[in-house]
């Protein structure tokens, strides 16, 4: 099914947006270096290219155009004579032929320089081409340019008209102006359709929905028309006149029985009949509105008859769709949009209307055999006059009866609320629906818990009263040795203590400074282990020195700690040719040599064996699952076994900045060839 | 018009947004501030639009400002001198009939004086290795007497090709034009015309007879859509033109008519 939505067509850009747009495409997606030593079928190509690509890019364009804009002879009929009383078929047509004749000729302007392009001979020559032949092309569209702005004028406004649906249910709602047919849309449906107290209010057509019966219904409001010949009407007026003319809809004629509108009942029925013509094979309904300002009954002699003529006229389109000649009240309504008098029954008249009528044209139709076979709708006949009632056993009937009366509302929590004091006064206990042992223990306090300890357990009840204690203590303390303050003085040392104590004190400085020192720059060093003693701090020449100077001989310590440093050297094994063990020790002088060399060929043979097996294949007993796992566990103890660089070498993640100019590969004369290794 | 108006629909039933004019006033002053950045900032071909649209508006502006102070500045006129006639006696008195030409004479000799008082008298002249590519042919490609033309020509209707083998100056079908825009230099208006044939190529007869467009060829074009009618009565249908663009590097002809 076609879909009427007119609000996907892409933006038309005017004549001068679509040659920058199209011109920088082809600047950014073709390539711009060229020079003037590439071969000439090189130079040809990159100009050839650009010809071609903004050809595409304009055949592209415009062909988007031409087929986003709907065709008038294959919409709906009601969508093509809308589109025509709207924006007249004839300027829409040429404008689209405008488009179809540049998009060929941008098209044969093309191939004609791309044919002159294959005899160009220079860049220079070349490049004129394709700035011509880019120049024509955009002259082509300069042309076009009003047509291009009508229809981008032209796709605002069909982006905005109303989403009507030509084939669904529709109600369908005309009159005179300033009869109320908007109010009527604003209570029936919620399309806010501005309503005033002057003619004309609504100048087009406005769509809203409404339900009836499970069903939706589309509810389409228009314009008034006035009595006067179909070649004097205006747009608006047009607009009601298409859609009343291709809509298989319900029509509700509106009446303003009390004439405020301006024109009398005599005018309007002149109008209904000379429309007359536009209601055929349509349910008809004639509605008589304002009410509240005249009743129905109230009207003169000759209005009354009026009134009655036209209902005459709406009962022959009920019976034009084989509807009993009785059923008098589907036809003839009252209403009064302001006190909403009767407007429900309108609405449900006409919608029980249009469904009958729908439904019977269903059945009408030939379609609808191939669906009635599927279904069938078993009714049986009674094969005596005995009833048989649906039977209930009397203890569902019972239980039922129970459960009814047991079944009182549940008091929700909103219902707490309203009792006590509404919302923001009362507040809701969460702890109502916890589950335990006991409901006792709903409302306890809950303990503390801090780091898997009770917080309760570190409270102290009297620990004001031990401070208060504490700190008078410490108050007659203070008071106590006020007086007797201790200080270092030198005064009272002998020149050894003296010494000694600069030297405490020099070292110390010391210490601080080199601390100092390490932490200034501790952002950017490496965290170095200490046992690979980066700044050559822990020799055993230090270690002599101080050991000296402390009065004590080092030359042992020295000794220990060097041999310490050396690594246990590899000792002799026996088992180093054969590792078979206890054999070995009993032949190990007069081994015959036939068995020796049976013995290696059976080694070799087994390495050979052993290495031809992939380190991936499982090997029963060996434990893994599948290979996988192996290859996993292999890859795992390997890395294990990796240690990790931690001594501040140079690694691959460092940042290095190579020798840019090797002097080697700089310097001195050059010759052929030498530029990369001398 | 259509249900989806809804701003205008807000509008009409709310009024506009309290801070609406003050926002559009202060856009619209920003609006230059950020005009000119986006001028200043723009690079390449995107800055000489920018720039060329800037100018024209410039100049337009400059024209109207003078067109508004011509209005408001006072000016002093021409004196009158002694002794003049107004303007519509200017011409009856000082014209002399000295002599009666007939029309027809005086166009005869128009045309024997003026003949080749054309709109481009000069033109660049064009060497022979520029005019024609050399083809190599033979089986070992080392012959060299084939020459294509690398210039548009105009091929007559009835032209058949000589034997390929023997064929010396090949004019190659891509190249060739049958059609030209001519213009009328007094009527200032263009036409698609036919081209008869080459008259003149002023870099020599050999490429006059080869029928090579250059620049400044004259060229005779049928003018009879034009209607132009001869002192005697008779429909002039050629006409001759002189070429005014290089053809080879616009890929069309464009001629001025010459009369």
């Amino acid at each position: 099914m076609v879909q009427y939505n007119f609000k996907k067509i892409t933006v038309v850009p005017n004549g001068k947006d679509f040659v920058d747009i199209i011109l920088s495409r082809t600047q950014r997606q073709t390539p711009t270096v060229v020079h003037k030593g590439y071969a000439i079928s090189r130079l040809r190509q990159f100009y050839m290219r650009k010809v071609k690509y903004t050809q595409q890019n304009f055949h592209e364009k415009l062909s988007t155009i031409i087929d986003e804009f709907p065709r008038l002879d294959d919409i709906h009929p009601f969508y093509g004579d809308l589109l025509h009383v709207l924006y007249n078929k004839d300027h829409y047509k040429l404008a689209l032929g405008q488009i179809n004749t540049a998009r060929n000729l941008i098209s044969k302007i093309a191939k004609d320089y791309v044919k002159l392009l294959k005899y160009g001979d220079s860049l220079y020559r070349c490049k004129s081409l394709k700035v011509a032949a880019l120049g024509r092309m955009c002259t082509v569209i300069k042309r076009i340019g009003p047509s291009l702005a009508y229809l981008e004028q032209i796709r605002q406004h069909m982006a905005r008209l109303p989403s009507i649906d030509p084939n669904t249910r529709t109600i369908l709602i005309c009159g005179y102006p300033n009869v109320g047919k908007s109010s009527f849309m604003n209570k029936v449906t919620r399309a806010d359709v501005d309503v005033q107290p002057y003619a004309f209010t609504t100048k087009s057509l406005f769509v809203g929905h409404t339900d009836y019966k499970y069903l939706r219904y589309q509810v389409i409001d228009t314009p008034g028309i006035l009595d006067r010949p179909f070649e004097d009407r205006n747009i608006i007026e047009m607009c009601s006149i298409t859609a009343l003319a291709h809509l298989r809809a319900a029509v509700l004629f509106f009446l303003d029985i009390s004439g405020s509108c301006g024109y009398t009942i005599a005018q309007q029925a002149a109008l209904f009949h000379s429309i007359k013509s536009l209601f055929m094979n349509k349910p008809l309904i004639i509605v008589c509105n304002k009410t509240d300002l005249q009743p129905l009954d109230g009207l003169s002699e000759e209005d009354m008859k009026l009134v009655r003529e036209m209902q005459a006229e709406a009962m022959k389109t009920v019976m034009g769709q084989g509807g009993e000649a009785s059923n008098e009240e589907g036809v003839l309504l009252t209403m009064s949009t302001l006190t909403e008098d009767g407007v429900i029954n309108v609405k449900n008249a006409a919608c029980e209307r249009l469904l009958n009528q729908r439904v019977e044209l269903k059945m009408k139709s030939k379609k609808i055999n191939d669906c009635l076979n599927r279904f069938h709708v078993a009714i049986p006949k009674p094969r005596d006059q005995k009833e048989r009632p649906p039977c209930i056993p009397q203890a569902v009937l019972e239980a039922k009866a129970k459960e009814a009366a047991q079944k009182e509302k549940r008091k929700t929590e909103k219902d707490l609320e309203e009792e006590n004091g509404g919302a923001g006064v009362y507040s809701a206990s969460l702890r109502k629906k916890y589950i335990l042992a006991s409901d006792e223990w709903k409302e306890d306090v809950l303990p503390e818990i801090l780091d898997g300890h009770n917080v309760y357990d570190f409270i102290d009840p009297d620990i004001l009263l031990r401070l208060e204690e504490l700190e008078r203590e410490e108050g007659l303390r203070q008071a106590e040795e006020g007086d007797d303050e201790f200080e270092m003085d030198d005064d009272d040392l002998s020149p050894e203590e003296r010494e000694a104590l600069a030297a405490i004190r020099k070292k110390k400085s010391l210490l601080i400074q080199q601390h100092r020192i390490k932490k200034s720059t501790a952002e950017s060093r490496p965290t170095v282990p200490r046992k690979f003693d980066k700044d050559r701090e822990f020799t055993t020449k230090r270690m002599g020195r101080q050991l000296s100077r402390m009065g004590l001989d080092p030359s042992l310590a020295i000794g220990r700690a060097r041999s310490k440093s050396r690594g246990r050297k590899r000792e002799r094994s026996l088992d180093r040719g054969d590792n078979d063990g206890g054999e070995a020790m009993d032949m190990d002088v007069d081994r015959p040599k036939k068995m020796l060399r049976a013995r290696s060929r059976s080694q070799s043979m087994a390495r050979s064996r052993s290495t031809s097996r992939p380190p991936s294949e499982v090997v029963p007993g060996e434990g893994f699952k599948d290979s996988a796992q192996k290859v996993k566990a292999y890859k795992l103890a390997k890395k294990s076994v990796k240690k990790r660089n931690k001594d501040a070498r140079r690694g691959e993640a460092d940042r290095v900045i190579p020798t840019l100019k090797p002097k080697h590969l700089y310097s001195g004369k050059r010759s052929t060839g030498k530029t990369d290794r001398r | 018009m259509p249900q989806g108006d809804y701003i205008e629909l807000h509008r009409k039933r709310h009024g506009y947004r309290h801070d609406y004019f003050e926002k559009k006033r202060k856009k619209e002053a920003r609006q230059v501030h950020e005009r000119s950045a986006k001028a200043q900032k723009a690079l390449g071909i995107k800055g000489k639009m920018i720039a060329k649209k800037n100018y024209a508006e410039k100049a337009l502006m400059k024209k109207t400002l003078a067109m508004h102070e011509e209005s408001s500045t006072r000016r002093k006129v021409d004196e009158v001198q002694e002794g003049a006639i107004p303007a519509y006696l200017m011409d009856r008195e000082n014209t002399t009939r000295a002599k009666v030409l007939s029309n027809t004479i005086k166009q005869k000799r128009k045309e024997k004086a003026g003949k080749w008082e054309v709109p481009l008298p000069k033109v660049r002249p064009v060497a022979e290795d520029e005019m024609f590519k050399v083809i190599r042919t033979g089986k070992r490609k080392t012959k060299q007497w084939k020459r294509m033309v690398t210039k548009c020509t105009f091929v007559g209707p009835g032209f058949t090709r000589k034997p390929p083998k023997y064929e010396r100056f090949i004019r190659p079908s891509g190249l060739r034009f049958t059609k030209a825009h001519v213009t009328h230099p007094e009527l200032k208006c263009t036409f698609n015309l036919d081209i008869i044939g080459v008259k003149k190529n002023p870099n020599g007869p050999m490429y006059t007879s080869l029928g090579v467009m250059t620049r400044g060829t004259i060229i005779e074009v049928n003018v009879s859509e034009l209607g132009l009618v001869t002192p005697a009565g008779k429909v002039v249908w050629g006409k001759y033109a002189q070429v005014t663009n290089n053809p080879e590097n616009d890929g069309c002809i464009n001629a001025v008519l010459l009369v």
